[in-house]
């Protein structure tokens, strides 16, 4: 059987989640740098529910009223050129 | 730099209600939208009230449109919101093309789809319940020959009855299999109970009969466990709950699906597997709350499963404990977009009264945020049973958050 | 063109507007105005819109209304246009994305992790 894609972006399987979490018994934050699930291009959007309750799973740390992945500007990737532009009107 | 009085990101119901009242009072307004159509997601609904009605996106849409644009309203399409950065009493709402200064911002920018993953899903050919809906009501572009949903749930349910209406062809709708992501979707009791409560919307006996019977559980675990074997038919396609897709196939796109059949629990049950040919395949794992530019200028966020996931803290006035800050829509919990438009109608005119400094309207405002509640009683399409708890918890949440603002102001001049 | 729903039920006629051509991996399309490269593409039975930058795996549209960046094209030489938002035009020019010549390719030797779980493992190795 094929493996399951959590996070598409960064191509982040369940059983790689899985066996990261027993190797380093990580919480969920270093679940997600050690992986990148969640912090590729689309910044978490296609996946952030997934990867979240695959953590819980793992961790066994229940949602709380933070934003599970922490949000971060840009919430749309931009190129280097956007930005210098941006920076130039400042 | 362009100077507002509010800036609103979103252009769907929610949106536009709020951009029409606050064209109305004479404010300053930009909405900004990435999608190239106005209307957000109503632009793709279409379904059939209980009164025979169609509720059709486009008209709606349009009504909304035409409404703004004799306002004057400037609406700008195409343009994406990356960040909002919080000044000292205003705010900057960063996109690629501009920059706009504002003293407000309505975030009124919807629902997001959740993912069910499954192995194959990454194909091209599979795609969400929600991009066929949008590829079929309006591009108008059939995502292919045959196809299959994954995933049994209000939306799913009713975007499944427009691809037939549009001529594309379903195989079925199924569950996905069991795992830690999808065990929501895929668990057949779950599933009933939660489409027992559109029964109005399916003309199926065997659904309707469920739902008669929606608050005995046992009843439910019968009706799961006689589940017939070929599913039920709702117009004609059939929908099974015993039955799940394991996988995708297919090397470069997709080319089938193998579908296994469960137990009412959502167990697979061995040696049950079947190839069924499909061109594409519509993943449905449900809405939430698209959220994230709330997060960005520090909006607090309070978990409620009853209104889809997280979402920001807010009051009656859809106003934020960020002063400036307003939501309205689906951001604030999934429901129908009629009660998008009110919700944002109410944000509207609560902006409009913030920076006219008037009182005139605050009947208007009283009866708008009645016309919220009224409009989420009526609602044919419920996407969860518990939201007026939801809303209460939100409520409270504010409602705790002013307070402690408050305190921690009296403590600093102590 | 032939995947378009021409009539519609509820929705009655296809809006048959201006039509208008454009570039796809070197290939000709046509599409209406309105269309998004995506809709115009899909007309067309195309479905395959990039490829994954590491690993090469074919993607298409996933979410259609700008969420998830799957569909991600270059449009008249700018990169990382979502396909799904954004409009054809008269004599645009769209390429597919292709897997991307990787500094950190964690399958040739003495190159940098991609991810911290690898490089963890590279310190552990040492
Ligand atoms: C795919 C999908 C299908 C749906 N189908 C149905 C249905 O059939 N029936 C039903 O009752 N409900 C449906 N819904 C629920 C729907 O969310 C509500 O009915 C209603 O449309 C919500 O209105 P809104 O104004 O809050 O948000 P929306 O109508 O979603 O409008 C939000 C707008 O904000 C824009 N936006 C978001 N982020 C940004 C940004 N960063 N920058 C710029 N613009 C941005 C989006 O492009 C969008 O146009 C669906 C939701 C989704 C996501
Ligand atoms: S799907 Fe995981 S970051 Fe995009
Ligand atoms: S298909 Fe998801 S962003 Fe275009």
């Amino acid at each position: 059987m094929k493996d399951t894609i959590v996070c598409r972006c960064e191509e982040v399987t369940l059983q790689e989640l899985e066996e990261t979490a027993r190797k380093y018994n990580s919480s969920a934050r270093e679940l997600k740098l050690l992986t990148r699930a969640g912090m590729g291009f689309c910044g978490g959007r296609t996946c952030r529910q997934a990867v979240d309750k695959v953590l819980t799973d793992i961790t066994g740390e229940d949602p709380t009223n933070e934003l599970p992945l922490k949000v971060a500007p840009p919430v749309r990737p931009l190129s280097l050129t956007d930005l210098g532009g941006l920076a130039k009107d400042e | 730099m362009q100077q507002l009085d509010v800036v609103i990101i979103g252009a769907g119901p929610a949106g536009l209600a709020a951009a029409i009242q606050c064209r109305e009072n004479d404010l300053d307004v930009v909405v900004l939208d990435e999608f190239p159509k106005v209307g957000g997601r109503l632009l793709g609904q279409l379904h059939q009230e209980p009164s025979g009605e169609w509720w059709n996106g486009i008209e709606e849409s349009k009504a909304l449109q035409t409404k703004a644009e004799s306002l004057n309203t400037d609406i700008r399409l195409g343009y994406s919101v990356y960040h909002i950065e919080k000044l000292e009493k205003q705010f900057v709402v960063h996109t690629k093309q501009q920059k706009f200064v504002t003293n407000n911002v309505l975030i009124a920018t919807g629902a997001a789809e959740s993912p069910a993953p499954i192995p194959g899903w990454t194909l091209p050919g599979v795609m969400s319940i929600g991009a066929a809906q949008v590829m079929t009501n309006v591009h108008r572009v059939k995502v292919g020959e045959k196809g299959i949903v994954v995933g049994v749930n209000v939306l799913s349910a009713a975007i499944a009855r427009e691809l037939q209406l549009a001529g594309v062809d379903l195989h079925s709708m199924a569950l996905p299999t069991r795992n830690v992501v999808s065990e929501d979707q895929a668990n057949p009791r779950l599933v009933m109970e939660r489409l027992s409560r559109i029964a109005h919307l399916a003309p199926s006996k065997f659904i309707q009969f469920g739902s008669r019977f929606a608050k005995w559980k046992w009843v439910q675990d019968l009706v799961v466990q006689y589940y017939p074997k070929n599913g039920i038919k709702m117009w004609g396609m059939p929908i099974y709950l015993n039955k799940a897709i394991k996988q995708i196939n297919g090397t470069d796109k997709v080319e089938s699906v193998t579908m296994v059949d469960v137990t009412m629990h959502g167990d697979i049950i061995g040696n049950s597997e079947e190839e069924i040919p499909v061109d594409f395949v519509c993943i449905a794992g449900g809405l939430y709350p698209l959220a994230e530019l709330a997060g960005v200028v520090g909006c607090p966020f309070i978990y409620s499963e009853e209104l889809g996931g997280h979402v920001p803290v807010h009051n009656e006035k859809m106003e934020t404990p960020v002063a400036g800050i307003y939501v309205a829509g689906n951001i604030t919990g999934i429901e129908s977009s009629k009660v998008a438009r009110e919700q944002g109608k109410v944000a509207g005119l609560a902006i409009v009264i913030k920076e006219k400094n008037t009182s005139e309207i605050t009947g208007k405002l009283q009866t708008a945020i009645s016309e919220v509640k009224a409009t989420r009683d009526a609602a044919s399409i419920q996407f969860h049973p518990h939201i007026p708890e939801g809303r209460a918890k939100v409520s409270a949440a504010y409602d705790d958050l002013v307070k402690a603002q408050e305190v921690e102001k009296e403590l600093e001049y102590v | 063109m032939n995947n378009r729903i021409v009539d519609h039920p509820v929705l009655g006629q296809i809006d048959q507007k201006r039509k208008v051509t454009f570039q796809f991996d070197g290939k000709t399309y046509e599409g209406f105005e309105n269309d998004t490269i995506a809709s115009a593409l899909l007309a067309h039975g195309v479905r395959t819109l990039r490829k994954h930058e590491e690993s090469g795996n074919p993607r298409g549209i996933y979410c259609n209304i700008g969420h998830c960046f799957e569909c991600r094209v270059t449009v008249d030489g700018e990169d990382n246009v979502r396909a799904c938002l954004t409009p054809i035009q008269e004599n645009m020019v769209v390429e597919s994305g292709q897997v991307q010549p990787h500094p950190l390719d964690p399958s040739k030797e003495g190159v940098k992790p991609r991810t911290y779980a690898e490089y963890k493992e590279q310190e552990g190795q040492k």
